[in-house]
């Protein structure tokens, strides 16, 4: 019995946490190389979710098709969305492309809303999503443990790539420093662009399972997923990519412990309490749990 | 050196501090004429519009002096730190929320927030008063948190400052004993901010920020913007100053508040939340981060673009297409476009004068070719 | 300008924002030499370095390497035409291991024979580096890392290595071996540019040298003649102690 309840809150945990730690890696890769705290990621998950609506609700297309062009238009809309709005500001500080990032947010979420419609739509979800199933009489949907093998293959790939790839590695080099790196005859340009790629390909991942667990999409669902991804980089360290993986499994965590010890009263306040945590994070530890090779700047 | 030019030095030297008794008279036109051109801009529109006495444009004119005393108290962290504060329009929500709550009746609090704590409920102040306090809790509350979050930097800094705003947006949404939860705050009774008083609030904020910006802090404040390492070194103290005025600007943000509370008479926490801070930041951006009159001029530029916009939306919706929200993406658009060619805004930073403003008209270009001319033929002889 | 210049700066002036840093520099790299650039500190050595190498937009003035105008090109265009800046402070990645930051320095090169070839020699230059391949960089030693920086430059088979202080903060058995290996790349006909504060030992294996001063050159010409002045030596070079060459 006990042993049963303590397996279901493995399998949430784990289940979110995989979820989220694919939110916050698509946030630490952009992060890392141009030092971005990209607001507009939420809405590369939108993108993915309203293609996931159009062809599953317009088309016949197999499922995997669909997934597949779901993903490609994060992949697209992150590439473009830098070439558009963020190379222009590749010299100029980090507050005016933050507040582009931020201008940006606002631009797709207005055109959701004018171009397809202010409500949420109910997007299609294969059955076997749903389906589910018995493991020592914890019953979970399947989605659930896809969602874990799927960051399971995803993470494995990704490190095999950051690892033994020239790219990769000068990745990882241009994340520690893009000066050197840029000297070292890494351009400029590719890193960036490998990384809103990167970064969109993980929201397009990302919608998959977020529009499965909601059933919908709508103009403004990417805030959730960006706060989330918010938290957990900044529990796991905006500097490191293994960092943030951690930082989506401990907000899981740490989210699911609240949901079961906070008093009903209270519990509308979670998020509150999370992001109190955040603030307590940054200000003692403002290099998370794991920290990079890159000194945040710090003053006073 | 003959006779003839001696003489003509003398009168020089004669005429010369006469010429300066002058400019010192109107010294004031070199420190503070931005202050008297900025409020004597928004007392004749206003007194303009009062006269017009139309309530549509009235009500345009209130709203939008109320954002103006919003975006100055954001310019004054901003422009003078060089930090944005994501957190801002969480104090204009506090602000919001309790000056409703003290200026409120006992009988209108039990009819339309029945779940609010008893104390709350017979806390009843006057208007004026009410505004003030709802200013202090908001400065209050920004004083027990500030300290330890004015050492960040950075991408560290946004994240945590946007963290705390969402802790304010949910404690707002959610604390039903104070501010109904996230049903609507009704206030009852009539709209206590009128055009004059939005006017009178607004020149008493355009004084203190401007006089802000040019006292020692303001000036601290800015050394430490353009060069932190080199304002430290000078032995200025990052953390105070900053933690002044982003106490500073969470009192004038909770003003603003109690304004517009005292204004819309019906609020939600939704109402302090990310299309605010997104109109706030889209007015310092355009007009100018850098300067008070950045932060007027970016907000009278964009309320009347907003106002345009809204209408031919309105004309668009209903001549059957669906345009709503189309205002943001235009607003959102001009920011990105001066973002990258004029980051400085339509000010470039710099403040309004009677200098600038002699400078750029006719016959003060006139004068001042005329003397450089003098100069040169002198320089000849 | 003859077919033997491999690099010639011509009035170049660089500015951090509103400050100044470099007043119209002139200077040349002929193939094969060895240059050293001596100056105090703040003299605006590394500001030319950062220049030539692209991570500085000059404000006007002209670079011109291997025959091309390159003034405002981006660095990684002229790491590819064959240049190497081994940067002030060596910046070597702290988190990737050794055989990570040696790959990063081949960037663009295939990893084939040739490769392993060029590494091998690196490593009969620094053994060290063989016996910690795949420890991570930022736990080497200070002269480790130096030696590591230094192989990530010349793994690119640069046509120009330019090293910023190679010296700095090396104890002096260290500063002997990285002098060493200078004369030696020297002997393998590489063209170097050194930015050296051991101004002394600097001249001392140099074919040309400048001395900067405020953002400008003070002297050129023969590093015997710059060391005879006692002069300039003693106000610009601090030349009293480590007078050993
Ligand atoms: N990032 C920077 N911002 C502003 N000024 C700078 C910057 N870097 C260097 N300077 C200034 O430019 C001038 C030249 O600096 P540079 O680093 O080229 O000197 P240097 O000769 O390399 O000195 P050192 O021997 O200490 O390395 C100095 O006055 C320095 O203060
Ligand atoms: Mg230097």
């Amino acid at each position: 019995m006990n042993a049963q309840i303590l397996l279901e809150f493995a399998i949430n945990v784990l289940s979110m946490g995989s979820l989220y730690a694919l939110i916050s890696l698509g946030l630490v890769f952009v992060f890392g190389i141009c030092k971005l705290v990209n607001y507009a990621y939420g809405e590369f998950i939108t993108v993915s979710a309203y293609v996931l609506y159009f062809l599953g609700v317009f088309t016949g297309l197999p499922w995997l098709l669909v997934f597949l062009f779901g993903i490609l238009a994060g992949v697209a809309v992150g590439f473009f969305s830098e070439l558009v709005a963020f190379r222009p500001f590749r010299e100029r500080s980090l507050d005016a492309l933050l507040v582009t990032s931020f201008a940006v947010s606002v631009i797709l979420q207005r055109l959701f809303q004018l171009g397809i419609s202010p409500r949420s739509k109910a997007v299609p979800v294969p059955a076997f999503f749903n389906m589910n199933i018995q493991i020592l009489g914890v019953i979970t949907p399947l989605r659930n443990l896809l969602i874990i093998g799927t960051t399971v293959v995803l993470l494995t790939v990704l490190v095999l790539i950051m690892k033994y790839t020239t790219l990769g590695v000068a990745m990882r080099g241009a994340s520690e420093n893009f000066v050197t790196a840029r000297l070292m005859g890494v351009p400029a340009n590719l890193m960036i662009s490998v990384a809103f790629i990167i970064s969109g390909f993980l929201a397009g991942v990302v919608a998959i399972f977020w529009s499965a667990r909601t059933g919908s999409v709508e103009p403004m669902m990417g805030g959730t997923p960006l706060l989330i991804g918010f938290i957990a980089v900044v529990i796991g360290g905006m500097h490191s990519l293994p960092g943030s993986v951690v930082g989506g499994y401990v907000y899981a965590f740490i989210s699911n412990v609240l949901s079961l010890t906070l008093p009903s009263s209270l519990l509308s306040f979670r998020d509150a309490f999370m992001f109190a945590i955040v603030i307590a994070f940054l200000v003692l530890k403002p290099e998370g749990l794991l920290r990079g090779n890159y000194q945040e700047e710090r003053v006073g | 050196m003959n006779l003839a030019k001696k003489l003509s030095n003398q009168q020089e030297n004669i005429k010369q501090p006469a010429a300066k008794d002058i400019s010192q008279y109107f010294d004031f036109s070199r420190k503070s004429s931005t202050v008297v051109i900025l409020i004597a801009i928004l007392v004749v529109i206003g007194y303009f519009i009062w006269w017009l006495n139309i309530p549509f444009i009235e009500d345009i004119f209130t709203a939008g002096t109320i954002t103006l005393i919003m975006t100055l108290g954001f310019q004054l962290f901003m422009g003078n730190s060089g930090i944005l504060n994501w957190s801002y329009v969480g104090y204009v929500g506090i602000g919001a929320f309790a000056s409703a709550i003290f200026s409120m009746t006992p009988a209108v609090k039990t009819m339309q927030i029945p779940t609010m704590y008893p104390f709350l409920i017979n806390l009843h102040l006057p208007f004026p008063v009410a505004l003030l306090a709802g200013a202090l809790v908001a400065m209050t509350v920004a004083a027990i948190i500030a300290w330890p979050l004015m050492r960040l930097s950075d991408a560290v800094g946004a994240i945590t400052q946007f963290a705390l705003l969402i802790v304010i947006n949910v404690m707002l949404s959610q604390w039903s004993q104070v501010t109904n939860g996230p049903r609507t705050f009704t206030l009852g009774g009539k709209r206590l901010t009128t055009l004059w008083v939005a006017l009178g609030v607004a020149v008493l904020v355009i004084i203190a920020v401007y006089y802000f910006k040019e006292s020692s802090l303001g000036l601290k404040l800015r050394a430490t913007r353009d060069d932190r390492y080199a304002a430290r070194s000078s032995g200025i103290n990052f953390v105070a100053v900053r933690y002044c005025a982003y106490v500073a600007s969470a009192f004038i943000g909770g003003l603003a508040g109690g304004l517009y509370s005292h204004y819309i008479l019906s609020i939600t926490a939704a109402s302090f939340y990310m299309s605010e801070l997104f109109m706030i930041l889209s007015m310092v951006v355009i007009g100018g981060s850098m300067s008070v009159s950045g932060a007027f001029f970016g907000t009278l530029l964009v309320t009347l673009l907003r106002q345009f916009l809204r209408q031919v939306e309105l004309f668009l919706t209903r001549s059957g297409f669906e345009a709503s929200g189309s205002t943001e993406i235009v607003v959102a658009v001009l920011m990105i476009i001066f973002l990258i060619w004029q980051a400085d805004g339509i000010t470039g930073g710099r403040e309004l004068s009677w200098r600038s403003i002699k400078r750029r008209l006719p016959s003060g270009s006139k004068k001042r070719n005329k003397v450089l001319k003098n100069k040169k033929q002198e320089e000849k002889a | 300008m003859n077919n033997n210049t491999i690099l010639q700066v011509s009035d170049l002036y660089v500015a951090y924002g509103s400050i100044q840093a470099l007043h119209g520099v002139c200077m040349e790299v002929h193939k094969g030499e060895l240059v050293s650039i001596c100056g105090v500190n703040g003299a605006g050595k590394s500001t030319v370095l950062k220049a030539i190498a692209g991570v500085l937009k000059p404000r006007s003035g002209s670079i011109r390497f291997k025959g091309k105008e390159v003034a405002g090109s981006k660095p990684e265009q002229l790491h590819k035409m064959g240049m190497a800046l081994v940067p002030e402070g060596r910046d070597i990645f702290p988190s990737l291991t050794v055989e990570e930051n040696l790959r990063i320095g081949a960037f663009g090169r295939r990893l084939d024979k040739s490769y392993a070839a060029d590494l091998e020699d690196l490593f009969s230059l620094f053994p060290i580096l063989k016996e910690r391949y795949h420890q991570a960089g930022g736990l080497l030693s200070g002269g480790e890392q130096q030696m590591l920086a230094i192989a990530r430059g010349l793994i690119s088979n640069p046509d120009l290595l330019m090293l910023d202080e190679p010296s700095l903060g090396l104890s002096p058995a260290l500063v002997d071996q990285i002098f060493e290996l200078i004369i030696e790349l020297k002997s393998r006909n590489i063209t170097i540019l050194l930015v050296e504060q051991n101004a002394q030992r600097a001249l001392g294996i140099a074919d040309r040298a400048y001395l900067f001063s405020n953002g400008r050159i003070e002297y050129s010409g023969r590093p015997q003649e710059l060391m005879d002045n006692v002069d300039i030596t003693s106000v610009y070079l601090g030349g009293q102690n480590g007078g050993d060459v």
